[in-house]
């Protein structure tokens, strides 16, 4: 099931122009011709390469999934929901000052910045919050500078675009902060090394920690949503808190809270597309925790999957440091996930079909895929 | 020393037509001149400029036509001799006050100069200014060759004192630009004083008010006037005839047409069978002259760039003397003989001989034209105009097509008259959606600006040069202003009127005769009118997309982007390279992906080589002007600038 | 030499300097076309410049003769001498211009038009536009004319070595006298030094 590597034109056809475009900035920085602006891709000038690197690292482009799952995954971890999994944890950065620069237990502030003072990684791409409520992806070397810059940004990071810049910079060993597709994208270019021309500056990639995803939300869309309620750069944070069904939106006034039907509207086209919520490529994903039904509580905990060598390794240097607090995790956790996941990759591919107006056209994916075969839809 | 100076009288020099007017008016002993620059006139005024302080003249450019012709009249009210020069469209802009001048007469000899440009060889429009002096009731003279571009123009002071009224004199490029040898005349020193009377009766011509009322009356006046023209002109040496006697054909022609239809007579060896009327003063037409040729023969051809105005006017004499002249057949542009637009040439009058008198011709033999085709179709790759390289309207325009790209909601641009017109073509950035007259870029986006009620909402932007900006932006952008459209308005300050030759202008701090002079500050006009003004170095490629952005995204009036960069042609600039430019081929990427020829396929500076064989791009040394603006497009930072 | 009743080849003799914006083409018709003035000549010079000054090709077509003033357009198929600045602008004049007996004087060094630099259009050979060349013209003459003029330190010299060589052709009584008859007008010390230089090494170029 090899896949035509194709060029610009066909990249803007097949995914910015069909709405499948996540933003994720893997064909940003490349070259001058594809730019990020706003939370958009856009095509500065035309390119005429008939097969570019753009269109190969795209994660919204034709690809083999089970060539990707074979070249990253032992098969005995696969679960058909969430991917590999070693281990599952529930915990959260010891320390609790730290914690409140975080979204939910400050696991992913923590562990990079763990990361990057044991030498794991030199450089750390996290996302970071500008004017009006814009993000762009940052490289960072410094462990508080991980802390300033934390909290989920619910409009598109492109953290891809940064580790592209920053992998043709000085930096060595390099570790990213990714949603879903981002650490798609960052997987199917280190499938196809030969493509990172000189000096493979995909192999400076050393560490991706995933963030478990349900959406983003349309720059464009959310300023009508927030119709002049308070400012873009009152905003402090956002979540979609578990089992509440609304929007919350801090800004310094107090909290803004939107019901979801109204927000579906304002979520970014390419969400609708995502077979992904828990980051399935990252050496391991986290999320917010699910402790016995009191948010509250929950939100300063993170459930945590490990899916490589290098995030159990990474795991076990967090315990024996005491940099990581460990909760026992309660029974029925992991289901309640996998049930969540199975359902955001059922709705995605009914999107996909929808949208192709076949049921054997699964625009990116490849509907003959195994791994897709006991999803019906 | 200028030629233009020559004191010794029959001395012989080469001149140009327009220095060949420039000389006429000061044969004719001018005080004042004034003009707005524009191809193909420009030269006329840059000359008299160059001698206004041995010659005692005052010449200024204006900020446009309009207030050229005034400044010129106010000459004439004081009884000094002023001409003013413009080229075709400018007639447009002067036309209002053209009309009230001809009601009230002018005092001092004043002469209007219009240089027309028949296909539009340095014009977005080939306009004819001729209608306007029939429209409008002046007379109107086209000479014939350089010598007559000369003599006419001094002898139309003359005609204008006599008649007391302002005389069009109308040249078209091929007269403006073309040289040929001149035999001077007397240069005449001028010792009147300005002194304007107004206190006396006031319908009296020389000491009453200078007004185009009581309307009736003065218009009857005017029409006196012409009446006059029409009999002085039956006279007129400036109206020749060369030819047989009994011509099986009769050409009447005018303008640079006449060098075109001698030719044609010559390479077709006609002189014997077709006769050549030559008209100098082409309105009105004196009907006694044409009565006289018209009886020669029953086969007349018209020859005239760019409308049949001659054409016209010939055929309502010959239908008036219809019973005297006989029938006639005419040939000429209504009938299709002449083509209707672009210029004419020796060959174009030569195809319409030919095919009326039935003789075959080939300029070319077959054989080898079409061997020579070939070679230029195959060999010969067009060349498609392109901004200089140095230009800063390269790096404004690759400026405002990557804002409105990353803006995204199709924005675009509305443009007018100058060097930034040249984004139209392959060179340019392709931003420019709409092209019209001297400020109409603002014109017309405060017009789009409205629009948005009724489901325009793309955003709007404008591009008007500096000069143009004093010319006729202004009242465009109060409107917009007044009536809060949203639109940005860029302004291109190259700091000179640069598509024409560099004329000063009022934004800066020299007049035309080189002299200091304050300098308007556009940015603090702006201001003052209520827009939101942003100043940017064009060349600071990242600074200038960033604010474009920003302003593009406020939604509320008026935003005023002045970028400030000398043009790459100005006197300053055209001495001193700024930066040695050079290609680090070790770290060009050429055609690989990552850059695949960014500078030359997209930048396109015409300094800016792609080397086929070494597949490296390559500055060549001789045409870059050295601005450095492409070492910051290079993704690979290949191009390097070092200080020269 | 002295020229006393010089004979035009034909009258009028039709010469056409052609080149591309910035070459100082209407410079060097200028110059030309005075020196041919001073000795008795009647010239008419046509000249396309303006927007056409941004990268377009300029022509200047000059008309000598000893009777009078003739079109500033040079009619079809009547060019007797071609100098071109640039090597392709002489092929675009031979196809509207030339014919069997013309002579062609052409600089080699190109300037390339913008659709050949964003590689939309193919510029030929050196080869290709000599055997063009030769093939359109009674003789032809190739010029290094841009490569010697940077040798004098300033390539807009290019203009002036051409009009040196065009004199050397010796189809017009014009000589080295003539040149700095016409340039001392304007020009004085250093500057009128290099410019002599330059007109003499047209001049030999064509010897060679
Ligand atoms: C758009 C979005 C949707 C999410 N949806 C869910 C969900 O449905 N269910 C769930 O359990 N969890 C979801 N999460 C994850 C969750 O919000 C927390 O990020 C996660 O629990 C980690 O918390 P933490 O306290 O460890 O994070 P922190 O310690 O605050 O660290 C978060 C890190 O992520 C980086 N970051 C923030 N936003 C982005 C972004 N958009 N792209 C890339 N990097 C980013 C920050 O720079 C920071 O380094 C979502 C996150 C995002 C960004
Ligand atoms: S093919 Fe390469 S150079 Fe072209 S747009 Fe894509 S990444 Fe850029
Ligand atoms: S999904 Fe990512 S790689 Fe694909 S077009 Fe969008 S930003 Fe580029």
């Amino acid at each position: 099931m090899a896949h035509q590597i194709m060029g610009q034109k066909e990249l803007k056809e097949q995914v910015q122009d069909a709405g499948l475009c996540t933003g994720c900035g893997a064909c940003i920085n490349l070259c001058p011709y594809q730019v990020f602006y706003h939370d958009r891709t856009i095509v500065l000038n035309p390119c005429d390469i008939k097969a570019g690197r753009c269109y190969a690292f795209c994660p919204r482009t034709p690809v083999d999934l089970q060539a990707l799952h074979a070249h990253f995954f032992q098969e005995s971890d696969l679960t058909p929901e969430i991917g590999p999994v070693k281990a599952f944890f529930i915990v959260r950065a010891a320390d609790a000052e730290q914690r409140k620069q975080a979204q939910h237990g400050g696991t992913v502030s923590a562990l990079m910045s763990l990361a990057l003072q044991e030498g794991m990684i030199d450089t750390a791409i996290v996302a970071e919050n500008q004017e009006r409520f814009l993000h762009a992806g940052v490289a960072v070397q410094q462990p508080m500078e991980i802390w300033e810059r934390g909290k989920s940004k619910f409009i598109v990071s492109p953290t891809v675009a940064e580790f592209n810049r920053a992998a043709r910079s000085d930096a060595e060993r390099i570790g990213v902060v990714a949603t879903p597709c981002q650490a798609f994208a960052l997987a199917k270019m280190r499938l196809k090394p030969e493509l990172s021309s000189g000096d493979n500056p995909i192999d400076k990639l050393k560490l991706v920690i995933g963030l478990f995803c349900g959406f983003t939300l349309s720059w464009a869309k959310l300023l009508d949503l927030l119709h002049k309620k308070t400012g873009l750069d009152a905003i402090t944070g956002m979540d979609v808190p578990p089992g509440k069904d609304v929007l919350e939106i801090y800004t310094e006034e107090g909290v803004l809270v939107f019901p979801m039907e109204d927000v579906q509207a304002c979520i970014r086209e390419a969400c609708r597309y995502c077979i992904d919520t828990t980051a399935e490529y990252a050496d391991l994903s986290v999320g917010s925790a699910r402790l016995s039904g009191n948010w509250e509580e929950s939100r300063s905990w993170n459930q945590v999957i490990v899916r490589t060598d290098v995030g159990m390794a990474l795991m076990a240097l967090a315990r024996n440091s005491g940099t990581l607090e460990f909760h026992d995790v309660p029974t029925g956790n992991l289901e309640m996930l996998k049930k969540a996941a199975w359902e955001k990759k059922r709705t995605a591919l009914k999107n996909l079909v929808e949208k192709s107006g076949s049921a054997d056209d699964l625009i990116y994916l490849d509907a003959r895929d195994r791994l897709l075969a006991d999803l019906k839809y | 020393m200028s030629k233009l100076l020559e004191v010794r009288e029959g001395s012989c020099h080469l001149l140009m037509g327009n220095e060949a007017i420039a000389r006429g008016a000061l044969e004719a002993g001018i005080n004042v001149a004034a003009a707005y620059p524009g191809t193909p006139s420009s030269e006329i005024l840059e000359n008299l400029a160059q001698v206004a302080k041995v010659r005692n003249l005052y010449v200024e450019w204006s900020t446009n036509e309009k207030v050229a012709m005034e400044v010129a009249a106010a000459a004439s009210f004081a009884g000094l001799r002023s001409l003013c020069v413009m080229k075709q469209n400018g007639v447009n802009v002067a036309s209002d006050f053209m009309l009230h001048l001809a009601g009230s007469g002018t005092r001092g000899g004043m002469v209007l100069v219009t240089c027309d440009d028949p296909g539009a060889l340095s014009s977005v429009n080939e306009g004819e200014s001729r209608h306007f002096a029939r429209m409008i009731e002046v007379p109107l003279l086209e000479p014939g060759d350089f010598q007559e571009a000369k003599d006419m123009t001094r002898w139309a002071f003359e005609l204008s004192e006599e008649l007391r009224t302002l005389i069009m004199l109308r040249s078209v490029t091929r007269m403006s630009h073309a040289s040929g040898n001149i035999s001077m005349g007397k240069l005449q020193d001028q010792l009147r004083r300005a002194e304007f009377r107004y206190d006396g009766f006031i319908l009296d011509p020389n000491e009453g008010p200078v007004l185009s009322a009581p309307v009736a009356y003065k218009h009857g006046l005017q029409q006196g006037k012409i009446e006059k023209a029409r009999e002085l002109f039956e006279q007129s040496p400036f109206n020749t005839y060369e030819g047989p006697e009994k011509p099986e054909l009769l050409i009447i022609t005018s303008s640079a047409c006449t060098l075109y239809s001698r030719e044609a007579i010559h390479l077709l060896n006609l002189g014997g069978r077709v006769g050549l009327l030559k008209l100098g003063t082409t309105w009105p037409l004196p009907p006694n002259l044409l009565k006289k040729y018209l009886t020669l023969t029953g086969t007349i051809l018209i020859v005239e760039e760019v409308l049949p105005f001659l054409e016209e006017n010939v055929k309502i004499i010959a239908a008036e003397t219809a019973k005297e002249i006989g029938i006639k057949t005419f040939y000429g542009k209504n009938d299709g003989t002449i083509p209707m637009t672009g210029e004419l040439s020796p060959d174009l009058v030569v195809s319409a001989l030919s095919r009326i008198l039935e003789i075959p011709y080939a300029a070319i033999d077959p054989a080898y034209e079409k061997k020579a085709q070939a070679a230029a179709f195959f060999k010969a790759p067009q060349r498609g105009l392109a901004f200089c390289p140095g230009c800063p309207h390269r790096a404004s325009y690759w400026n405002i097509r990557n804002a409105l790209t990353l803006d995204d909601r199709q924005g675009f641009v509305c443009g007018d008259i100058g060097c930034y017109t040249l984004d139209i073509f392959p060179g340019g950035a392709n931003t420019l959606k709409t092209l019209h007259a001297m400020g109409s870029g603002t014109g017309v986006a405060s017009g789009f600006g409205q629009l948005s009620p009724f489901g325009l909402d793309k955003p709007v932007m404008a591009v008007c040069g500096d000069s143009t900006f004093f010319h006729a932006a202004m009242p465009a952008l109060v409107n917009a202003i007044h009536h809060r459209a949203n639109i940005t308005v860029v302004i291109l300050d190259n700091s000179g009127t640069a598509m024409t030759g560099f004329q000063s202008h009022p934004g800066l701090c020299i007049n035309a005769m080189g002299q200091e002079a304050p300098k308007v500050d556009i940015a603090k006009i702006c201001a003052a009118m209520g827009a939101k003004v942003a100043v940017c170095d064009p060349f600071d490629l990242p600074e200038t997309q960033k604010t474009l952005n920003r302003l593009m995204e406020d939604e509320v009036g008026v935003k005023v982007l002045i970028l400030n960069q000398k043009c790459g042609l100005s006197p300053e600039k055209k001495a001193v390279k700024k930066y040695d430019v050079h290609v680090d081929e070790n770290l060009c990427i050429g055609e690989d992906c990552g850059c695949n020829r960014l500078c030359t396929r997209i930048f396109r500076c015409p300094a800016l080589l792609w080397d086929k064989e070494k597949e490296k791009a390559r500055v060549d040394d001789v045409l870059c002007a050295g601005c450095g603006v492409c070492t910051g497009i290079c993704p690979q930072a290949a191009i390097v600038k070092e200080v020269a | 030499m002295i020229v006393k009743k010089f004979k035009l080849p034909s009258d009028p003799y039709n010469i056409i300097i052609t080149g591309v914006g910035g070459q100082g083409n209407v410079m060097a018709s200028r110059v030309l076309s005075n020196m041919l003035v001073n000795r008795g000549f009647m010239i008419t010079i046509g000249e396309t410049f303006g927007a056409s000054q941004r990268g377009g090709a300029v022509m200047s077509h000059i008309r000598v003769s000893s009777k009078g003033t003739w079109s500033p357009q040079i009619p079809k198929g009547k060019a007797d001498v071609i100098i071109a600045l640039e090597p392709i602008e002489a092929i675009r004049v031979l196809a509207a211009y030339g014919h069997p007996g013309v002579f062609v004087l052409a600089n080699t060094r190109p300037v390339y038009p913008v659709g050949v630099i964003t590689g939309e259009l193919n510029y030929p050979s050196r080869e290709e536009i000599k055997l063009s060349l030769q093939e359109l013209s009674a003789q032809l003459w190739l010029i290094d004319a841009t490569d010697q003029a940077i040798g004098l330190g300033n390539p807009i010299l290019t203009n002036i070595i051409m009009i040196g060589a065009f004199a050397k052709l010796g189809k017009l009584p014009i000589l080295l006298d003539d040149f700095i008859k016409v340039m001392e007008q304007t020009l004085t010390g250093d500057k009128l030094e290099i410019n002599l230089k330059a007109f003499t090494l047209g001049m030999e170029a064509l010897e060679t």
